[in-house]
């Protein structure tokens, strides 16, 4: 498979990775309780930016530019180590078996110990990547983002804008968390249900997506809050395991709506009669965290994830007009297009 | 590597890049370096793309938790993409309780163009009395709530007129692009450039039928964001669409930011360099002369430049700091830059707060710029005088606060900056039919009026080096150590009463009954110690009196020939109004003063 590369000024790739780079200190200031208190990615700030996910552009058409990204990775010399002479990258998105060369970054004629290379990368895809430093594989050391592969194989990953592949969470835990999230914000009420119908760019869109506030999660456990992957999968678990308790003859996420009122009330009071408490101490943190991240899933930018086909402003659209029928939420027009229609912003 | 430079001016916002225009266009070789990145606005991008984007998650990104060993420690925050990372490089402040704490108050944006770029673009001018508060004040026995006679004592005159600025306040209005009307402002102008302001958003209509059942004479609020083609930045006027702009920098380019309006414009038929992604660690001096600017790379080596004439304009905390660190390794430097003692201390922010209150009908708030109507009612003599205060302020009403839906969340319960998401996350019963509700509630129906005033200087509201936490470079990170004099309170409780009346007259018709929800000064604020507003003033204030102030009436460190600092650190009162057109027009000032030097 041959890959675009697009053509991007070192001083903008210096702009994208210089805070979060570089540094003298070796304190694991990130580390969250993500990594082990040794992994060097607890040194450098947000790595999960790492490589960079960005828009693309040919400069002219931008609607046909606007199913793509532009994915820059890029390999910064470990502290202190000596800087490689060759870097380049094998991935999913590229040939296999052909290192893609990484280009020594230059500031004002002097060289810096960061090496890139942008591809162009349809949005909604995941792939998998090595670089090969000298001659020899090695897992990108910022980037997160690690898979193990069937053959046993660890890779590093990332994953393009409006991804909607399952990423953190198993079927059992989205179709769960659809429930939880369902109860923070009940779009699936008729005024709800018919603003998806009457808005949605892609009529055959279901619904029982709501509004993708699963997938942002599984995208946002996955990246930027990667410190709370642990603890979805636990509380899930945990809440599976109180709501079985209570009726042993229903799946969790069949359960009638009194359930998860009740479960609620229980999470914010800190008081869950069944939960494992020796497991993760703090049910009403969880309620909070999910309450956060529902709510910004629901009204995001829909290149995150969520706000799936820009559903959850869709729903705003709708739900508030004045009694001339004109909307009152009138997002369409700052936000560029396919999702919104203002001619002059490019996204 | 080029490394000699007429002037090298470190920061490219508000306090540096007035100088570099005017100084590169007079021929010199100039080079800003700029801590944080350079990001374009669409139409300087080859590829038609902005960094900046019309989203709610680029204002306020996703969690991160505070490591340092303070008394916050593990507590979530949530920075901007151009504002610095908490562990990478905090503001630790003194809480009341006596402990330190980590703070995002007090950083303004680190990209080019600084704070001008996630400011709401306020831009009013500072009045004559703000200028000469300690004449204003001699001799006055009704001041109230200052038992001991602090204000009497500590205030100072600026060492320049309004008279002086004037010219400097036309030409910033012209060259950076900013809409309004002048009349009814208590200043005096000597040119219009205003840009015709925008239709108001239809809910600032309750504000000004409040103004005006008050006899508050109103203008439209000046803001920094064109609405016309701006002859001199060359600029295109789109029709603003947006709520995106206080927090936002703007990918149109529409906010005139000093990127857009003053560097951009200039730098290809000058000699003058912008690299970003550069950090100054200290300047190194030889007598009275600065003779390098040591700054780390974007790839973090150590690298060092020559400027004939050195600025320093990276914000109030960080230049006091930057000054301070270069002190630490050098102490002929300390002694020259700290001769008075003053570096650091009469830091200053704004006496600041308002009310809010959920309006009649709902409107799209989502189509506004950052405010609609001003006022100057509470800058009157009379009103000063009538209240007991030493100073006045500007009244405004805001209109692009919680105009969006998911900034309505984490602002839900007034928090800022450093408590943002706070009181939604806390109120765990917002779930189902509760959420829905309070989105009936709240989306496009609050409507807040805002005042900022002058704050009260005083030596102990100070900037130091905190001793024990370091940034990622090892070096040590600002101390904020501040609170609010009872003057402060008194005046913020006398404003926010007037911001109340505003609503209350303008939500009934002018019949005075319409109930406020919330109304206060920032000081009754959780945080409410620390909070700064991002006006970040004071500590190396300029003065005629060298054992009385850091710089002299040219904003040059008294002790040195060649170092300047043209930030906010130089005002000595912290004015009636937002700051940054002062600090242009001041770095306007200063650049003509060095024009003639060099």
């Amino acid at each position: 498979m041959a890959v675009a590369i697009a053509v991007r000024e070192d001083q903008d790739i210096l702009n994208y990775c210089a805070k979060y780079l570089a540094r003298e200190s070796v304190d694991p200031r990130h580390n969250f309780g993500q990594y082990d208190s040794s992994d060097p990615r607890g040194r450098i700030c947000e790595p999960w930016r790492f490589p960079i996910i960005d828009g693309h552009s040919d400069g002219r058409d931008f609607i046909a530019s606007y199913a793509f990204n532009d994915v820059t990775l890029i390999y910064a010399a470990p502290f202190q180590q000596p800087v490689p002479r060759e870097v380049g990258v094998v991935g999913t998105f590229a040939k296999l078996y052909e290192p893609l060369p990484l280009q020594r970054l230059m500031f004002q004629g002097s060289e810096t110990p960061y090496f890139a290379v942008t591809v162009v990368v349809p949005k909604g895809e995941v792939h998998t990547y090595k670089f090969v430093v000298d001659g020899q594989p090695e897992l990108d050391p910022v980037n997160p983002q690690r898979v193990v592969l069937d053959n046993g194989r660890t890779w590093s990953r990332f994953f393009t804008q409006n991804c909607t592949q399952p990423i953190s969470l198993e079927r059992w835990e989205c179709a769960l968390l659809q429930r939880l999230t369902d109860h923070i914000l009940p779009f699936r009420t008729q005024e709800g249900q018919r603003a998806l119908q009457q808005n949605l760019v892609n009529k055959t869109f279901l619904l029982d997506q709501s509004v993708g506030a699963v997938n942002f999660i599984d995208k946002l456990i996955a990246r930027e809050e990667n410190h709370y992957l642990d603890t979805y999968k636990t509380c899930l678990e945990l809440i599976d395991r109180v709501l079985r308790q209570r009726n042993p003859f229903e799946e969790p996420a069949s359960m009638p709506k009194p359930m998860f009122v009740t479960l609620y009330d229980e999470m914010g009071a800190n008081n869950v009669p069944g939960w494992d408490y020796g497991r993760f101490d703090n049910p009403r943190f969880f309620l909070q965290l999910l309450r956060r991240h529902t709510f910004t899933g629901a009204f995001c930018h829909p290149k995150y994830g969520g706000n799936t086909q820009a559903a959850g402003w869709a729903f705003l659209e709708e739900k508030y007009r004045g009694v001339d029928g004109t909307t009152l939420f009138d997002w369409r027009r700052a936000v560029e297009r396919p999702w919104g229609n203002d001619p002059d912003y490019h996204g | 590597m080029r490394d000699q430079f007429d002037v090298v001016i470190i920061g490219s916002g508000a306090g540096g890049a007035p100088i570099a225009h005017v100084l590169a266009q007079a021929g010199q070789s100039v080079l800003i370096l700029e801590k944080g990145p350079l990001l374009s606005a669409q139409y300087q991008d080859p590829r038609g793309l902005s960094e900046y984007k019309r989203d709610e998650l680029l204002a306020t990104g996703s969690e991160k938790r505070i490591q340092h060993p303070v008394a916050n420690q593990g507590a979530s925050f949530y920075t901007s993409h151009v504002e610095p990372d908490l562990n990478d490089e905090p503001h630790i402040y003194r809480s009341a309780d006596g402990n330190d704490r980590v703070t995002i108050e007090g950083y303004t944006a680190q990209v080019v163009g600084g704070g001008t770029n996630l400011y709401g673009a306020v831009s009013l001018r500072f009045t004559a009395d703000d200028l000469r508060l300690r004449s204003y004040n001699d001799g006055r026995t009704d001041l109230r709530n200052d038992p001991n006679g602090d204000i009497q004592r500590e205030v100072r005159d600026w060492p320049i007129s309004y008279e002086e600025l004037e010219p400097y306040y036309c030409q910033t209005e012209r060259l950076v692009g900013i809409n309004g009307t002048r009349v009814n402002q208590a200043k005096a102008f000597s040119e219009d450039n205003y840009q015709a302001p925008l239709e108001p958003n239809p809910i600032s209509r309750f504000a000004e039928i409040g103004m005006d059942a008050l006899g508050m004479a109103r203008y439209r609020t000046p803001l920094a964001v064109i609405t016309r083609d701006h002859a001199p930045s060359g600029r295109k006027a789109y029709p603003p669409k947006t709520g995106f702009v206080n927090r936002y920098g703007d990918p149109l380019g529409l906010k005139s930011n000093t990127w857009v309006s003053l560097l951009w414009p200039i730098i290809d038929q000058t000699d003058l360099e912008l690299w970003p992604n550069c950090v100054v660690t200290h300047l190194e001096a030889n007598g009275g002369q600065v003779t390098r600017v040591h700054f780390r790379d974007p790839g973090g080596t150590a690298r060092s430049v020559q400027g004939k004439i050195v600025v320093v304009a990276c914000s109030a905390i960080e230049s006091v700091r930057l000054l301070k660190l270069s002190g630490e390794l050098d102490a002929d430097f300390n002694l020259r830059i700290d001769s008075s003692g003053l570096l650091g201390k009469y830091f200053l922010t704004h006496c600041f707060g308002g009310a809010e209150a959920i309006m009649p009908g709902r409107y799209d708030k989502s189509i506004s710029l950052d405010s609609d109507w001003a006022t100057d009612f509470c800058a009157s003599d009379d009103f000063i005088r009538s209240n007991g205060l030493w100073a006045g302020g500007a009244i405004y009403n805001n209109t692009s606060d919680q105009a969006l839906p998911i900034s309505l969340a984490r602002t839900h319960g007034s928090q800022d900056l450093d408590t943002i998401w706070k009181s939604f996350v806390d109120d765990t019963g917002m779930t189902g039919e509760n959420l829905t509700a309070w989105m009936d509630a709240n989306f496009g129906t609050r409507l807040s009026v805002s005042f900022m005033a002058n704050q009260v200087p005083l030596p102990s509201n100070r900037i130091e080096l905190h001793p024990t936490i370091r940034d990622k470079w090892g070096r040590k990170v600002a101390y904020i150590i501040k609170d609010w004099h009872s003057h402060d309170r008194y005046l913020m409780d006398t404003l926010a009463e007037q911001c109340a009346r505003v609503l209350q007259f303008g939500g009934d018709g002018g019949q005075g009954g319409y109930p406020v929800n919330e109304k206060g000064g920032v000081y009754l604020a959780e945080n409410g110690l620390v909070r700064i507003a991002n006006h970040i003033l004071g500590g190396a204030r300029f003065g005629e009196d060298e054992q009385d102030s850091v710089l002299d009436p040219d904003c040059r460190a008294w002790g040195f020939d060649n170092l300047y600092v043209t930030d906010g650190a130089f005002m000595p009162t912290s004015g009636s109004a937002n700051p940054t057109l002062t600090i242009q027009a001041n770095s306007f000032r200063v650049a003509d003063l060095l024009t003639a030097r060099i």
